[in-house]
């Protein structure tokens, strides 16, 4: 016991190391919310070009471009694994600029989502009854005030739990910042780890942090969850 | 019929496909302002494509259809403009289902006519209470009656100011005590000089208020005739069978 009390102060206390875990975590959160917003835009664009090509009956030549440079997208991104991908970003694209790694972080984890959430909502979009988008044509509103105001609030609401599940990975796969040495949660225990000689306590220390950061997120998802059904009662 | 009637829908030559599939054949009529036209006919007919046609929710595959002198189908038509003006009321209702239904009602007005909020309310208001319905002003429509739903759709229609409403089988989803709640509304429009196309299986209804009957088989329009010859002298060997189907 007293053993473990001298290792909790080693590991956290000491040398004020509990910053490597509280200035991580400042890391993951910033990260993983900007990424999540530039995820959550890029899916929602994408989804309606997706949705669009399929739906009409003769796709202009405009939408059938744009519907073929995201489907390369979605293979690209789905195709491989986001540590390559944050590599590849951090010394290949940005390798000869000069750029905070936090925005090479967010840029890499919101175009990496930002794919899975297209699919997700396109998903929704589907399964918003096609009488709804006909409603709201047969009354004047254009292509994009229907699915604005309509059709999109709708598959939203249909796909929330996905969503949240995206945004937990998303959160979880931060991790791998550490990759080009970015401080985060995962880096900053790894540091503490490579200090202290201890492989438990910076590690589980680490995962307890993730751990309650999820479930805060999936309470804040259920909330959303139930305010957005309102309209069913 | 007298020489100032004006021509709301000048309809020629209408065809539909569906890949190989035609579902209208070479179809022309007139529908002039202020009539009550009633479409029947066997399912699969092409009635509702017919009608959906008229505000092009379904693109003609050939033909033209003039709506007030202009053509809609010029592919250079901006056919927002001609929807605005033309009411359509759905099977399956399809009020909003993300929104209250006073902002059901309110949304067209303010993104499509640029109206107000409190102006486009209070023009929302006066229609529901028409309806009877004012006390469902911040419900959802999924806490509503089908019969209720129905109503809503048609004056959520009547916000924009069409100049012709179109209703396709309008009460054919309803409980069966719900259908005259719906057709006393279709009836008062009627009286206040609406033009109406309507496609229905309510035959008493038709004879009541329609001022032109067509029957719709096999995506050609067989006939077409006042009410009382419609039903009481159909000629066409296929309308004949149909009503002695249907009635
Ligand atoms: N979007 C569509 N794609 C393919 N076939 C269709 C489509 N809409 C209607 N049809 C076909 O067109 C025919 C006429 O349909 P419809 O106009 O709905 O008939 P009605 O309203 O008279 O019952 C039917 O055979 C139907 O299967
Ligand atoms: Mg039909």
């Amino acid at each position: 016991m007293e053993d473990l009390k001298i290792r909790f102060i080693t590991n956290f206390i000491k040398d004020d190391r509990w910053k490597y875990f509280t200035n991580g975590l400042e890391t993951t959160y910033i990260v993983s919310f900007f990424a999540i917003v530039l995820g959550v835009v890029i899916g929602v664009l994408i989804a309606v070009v997706r949705s669009t090509a399929d739906t009409i009956e003769r796709p202009n030549l405009v939408i059938r471009i744009l519907n073929w440079i995201c489907r390369i997208y979605l293979t690209v991104i789905r195709g491989t694994p986001a540590m390559i991908q944050l590599l590849i970003m951090y010394y290949i694209i940005f390798g000869s600029v000069d750029v905070s790694k936090r925005v090479v972080a967010i840029l890499t984890f919101g175009i990496n989502s930002g794919a899975y959430v297209a699919e997700i909502i396109r998903s929704g979009i589907m399964s918003v009854d096609r009488g709804q988008f006909e409603a709201g044509r047969s009354l004047g509103l254009n292509y994009v005030q229907t699915m604005w105001y309509i059709v999109i609030p709708q598959a939203f609401k249909n796909v929330l739990p996905a969503l949240g599940n995206e945004f937990i990975t998303l959160l979880k796969e931060t991790s791998i910042c550490g990759y080009i040495a970015l401080t985060d949660v995962t880096h900053g225990a790894n540091t503490v780890r490579s200090q202290t000689y201890d492989p438990y306590l910076p590690l589980f220390g680490a995962a307890l942090i993730y751990l309650i950061s999820v479930s805060f997120l999936s309470a804040l998802v259920t909330r959303m969850e139930r305010r957005l059904r309102v309209n069913e009662r | 019929m007298s020489a100032e009637k004006q021509v709301l829908f000048d309809i020629k030559g209408l065809c539909k496909s569906f890949g190989k599939v035609q579902v209208l054949d070479h179809i022309d009529a007139q529908i002039y302002k202020g009539e009550v036209v009633v479409i029947i006919g066997p399912s699969g007919s092409g009635k509702s494509t017919f009608l959906r046609s008229l505000n092009l929710l379904e693109m003609p595959t050939g033909g033209r259809i003039l709506f007030e002198g202009k053509d809609m189908t010029d592919p250079r038509a901006n056919i927002n403009e001609y929807r605005q003006k033309i009411g359509m009321v759905f099977q399956h209702f399809n009020l909003f289902a993300n929104l209250t239904i006073l902002e059901n009602m309110t949304l067209a007005p303010m993104k499509v006519l640029k109206k107000s909020k409190e102006e486009a309310e209070a023009e929302a208001m006066q229609l529901l209470k028409r309806v009877g319905l004012e006390e469902k002003a911040n419900a959802y429509p999924a806490q509503l009656s089908g019969g209720q739903k129905q109503r809503i759709a048609i004056v959520r229609s009547l916000c924009m100011h069409p100049d012709v409403m179109l209703f396709d089988e309008p009460t054919s989803a309803l409980d069966p005590e719900m259908v005259g709640e719906v057709l006393a509304v279709m009836r008062d429009l009627a009286l206040e000089g609406m033009t109406m196309v309507i496609v229905t299986h309510e035959m008493g209804f038709a004879r009541e208020v329609g001022s032109r009957v067509l029957f719709v088989d096999e995506g050609k329009i067989k006939e077409e005739n006042t009410p009382a010859e419609f039903f009481d002298h159909p000629r066409h060997p296929r309308l004949v069978e149909f009503l002695s189907k249907v009635i």
